[in-house]
């Protein structure tokens, strides 16, 4: 079947966002329409205010320039007083962070279980959205509210009984499972795994991925199917490839919680090799609290990727955002 | 399906259980009520956790509303250079809680950026703010509302479009300014906005969590002035290793948060039949 195919997306608000791709917020046409004599006035108020917008911009960033510019500095030019840019630039802080401070595992750990978040969630949220949008079965509309209803609990709810399945629940049932034979004789889920286990999908996940697939025309799959492609066939071969901005915003939202993630990799990752940035700089601030070269340092790596990721694409986390608040 | 019902249904009949026992990381001894009752006049947990976390939602609730909604209507704006400000201003609440917080250390600590700042404005303050008892949880407040004013701003910039223009175009029509325009028009025109910012944002602040435990440390220092409930629930259960006694200061925030947003929801019900 070929693209030209394809009739145009309806227009749902969010969905609409996501498909369109481009401004997910375009201003409302201007309240101060010109009135006559008023232009040189208003010229001077357009002036103040883009110096105002500007200067509160800068102070949105001055945390962020001025912690890359102490991540260049030595720790004695942090201790001399007040200078703009390092006396003397240096790279060391970076290298205390990678090779004395261990940040270089610590960024593998992030990437790692932030890749395997984003993958599953990609994945599961896909299929699992796609159930919800097309599949008839009984109870889909409880079921749908029940996993739209966990957004409501709270992770603190969840951290003793959690931490009491992973560590006592999941290994017995592996246990159970027989498959020692794996070399899993004592999985333990004390750790990243376990870290990556729940989190595997989340309800915002599979709603983004809903919503997204109802607002793509049913004539497609009916095409699918009377070609005889097999529900699994038609996901993968039509409503994927068509899913593409709503899986961006699914993946580039999920990817930018779990490396940022505390909560669940404080509970969990209790040995130093598996730490993640985050918990490597709480830990780090816990033990050496006014190294400020390399905790800068440390900072700005674990900024700089979620930076890029935003500068690149940003629309589609205004549009994921803005999506997953229409639901409220 | 089974993934939710297996973490996240599931753990809520599990957290009652547990909560019911003297359960330190395996299950001990039946206690029926008595974590509740002990709970009850834990005085650490009232006069500290909760009401820090009280006194920190009353103030950054406003704050982040306030400066999620003036950032919204800014950037709703047709100006020059909007892409930019919106992103400007979006871009903390994206940022790992971690790094902020370092930076946030690093600025108000006691020869920080902040403190040189306000000594070239003539005020002399030399102490680091979030390693005072006084200033610790303020300065969190300002931290917090700062980085997520950009969410609230992705939020109230939808409502905002939300508003049909002729409401606008009739505002003009009627001689109405900018400003009585956006008081009198925009901003009752906003209340579902208003509605949904509140309650992600009243949810947020009582789960506080991060900024806590990166700045204060797992026991809420300096003195519990920086201890949250959550934290609380956290310290409860791996310093204390008393996980049946986590598990029910975790039962309370729960019922505690599901009772703000039920009251939010009938006040917003009614209001809108009204």
């Amino acid at each position: 079947m070929g693209t030209e195919e394809i009739p145009p997306i309806p227009p749902v608000a969010a969905a609409k966002e996501l498909a369109r791709g481009g401004e997910a917020a375009k201003g409302t046409p201007a309240t101060t329409t010109g009135i006559p004599g008023r232009e040189t006035g208003d010229r001077i108020r357009m002036a103040i205010a883009y110096t105002v917008m500007f200067l509160v911009a800068a102070l949105f960033a001055i945390p962020f320039l001025w912690s890359v510019s102490t991540s260049f500095r030595t720790l004695a030019d942090t201790l001399a007083g007040f200078s703009l840019l390092p006396r003397h630039w240096t790279t060391s802080g970076y290298h205390e962070a990678f090779h004395t401070f261990n940040f270089g595992r610590y960024t593998l750990n992030s990437a790692i279980i932030a890749g395997a978040i984003t993958v599953s969630n990609l994945f599961l949220a896909s299929l699992g959205g796609y159930a919800f949008a097309r599949l008839k079965f009984p109870g889909r509309e409880v079921l749908f509210m029940l996993v739209l209803g966990t957004l409501m609990i709270p992770d603190q709810l969840r951290l003793v009984p959690i931490y009491e399945m992973l560590i006592n629940w999941i290994p017995s049932w592996f246990a159970h499972l027989g498959v020692g034979h794996l070399g899993w004789h004592h999985p333990s889920f004390v750790n990243r795994n376990g870290v990556i286990l729940i989190q595997l999908v989340s309800a915002s996940s599979l709603f983004l991925m809903r919503q997204y697939f109802l607002t793509i025309p049913r004539d497609l799959e009916e095409a699918a199917k009377l070609d005889g492609a097999s529900y699994f066939k038609t996901y993968r071969k039509v409503m994927l490839p068509l899913a593409g901005p709503a899986l961006a915003a699914v993946g580039i939202l999920t990817f930018q919680g779990s490396w940022n993630g505390l909560f669940w990799p404080a509970i969990l990752l209790q040995d130093s090799s598996q730490y993640t940035i985050p918990i490597g700089i709480a830990q780090f601030r816990f033990a050496y609290t006014t190294l400020w070269p390399p905790l800068m340092a440390a900072s700005v790596l674990a900024i700089l990727p979620i930076l890029g990721l935003f500068i690149v694409f940003q629309r589609y986390f205004v549009a994921g955002v803005a999506a997953s608040g229409v639901k409220g | 399906m089974a993934f939710f019902l297996l973490f996240f249904i599931f753990p809520i009949g599990y957290a009652l259980y547990i909560s019911r026992y003297n359960w330190q990381i395996f299950k001990g001894p039946y206690v029926g009520w008595g974590n509740y009752r002990h709970l009850y006049h834990d005085t650490i947990f009232w006069s500290h956790a909760v009401r820090n976390t009280l006194v920190y939602t009353a103030f950054v609730v406003p704050l982040q509303m306030a400066l999620g909604l003036t950032l919204a209507v800014v950037v709703n704006q047709s100006i020059r250079f909007r892409t930019f400000f919106r992103a400007a201003f979006y871009f903390p609440s994206l940022a790992a809680s971690a790094a902020i917080a370092s930076i946030a250390t690093y600025i108000l600590a006691s020869d920080g950026l902040f403190n040189t700042i306000l000594h070239h404005l003539g005020y002399h303050h030399t102490n680091a703010w979030f390693t005072q008892e006084n200033t610790a949880l303020p300065s969190i407040v300002g931290l917090n509302a700062w980085t997520t004013s950009g969410t609230m701003m992705l939020f109230y910039l939808a409502a905002l479009q939300a508003i049909p223009v002729d409401v606008y175009e009739a505002a003009a029509i009627d001689g109405a300014g900018a400003w009585r325009t956006f008081w009198r028009v925009t901003f009752p025109l906003l209340k579902p906005g208003h509605f949904f910012v509140l309650v992600v944002s009243i949810i947020g602040s009582l789960q506080m969590f991060d900024q806590a435990f990166l700045i204060g440390g797992a026991s809420g220092g300096p003195n519990y002035a920086t201890m949250t409930v959550v934290l609380y629930v956290y310290n409860q259960a791996f310093k204390s290793i008393s996980f049946g006694y986590a598990a029910a200061v975790g039962v309370v925030l729960f019922a505690f948060i599901f009772t703000v947003t039920l009251i939010q929801r009938l006040l917003f019900g009614r209001a809108e039949v009204a």
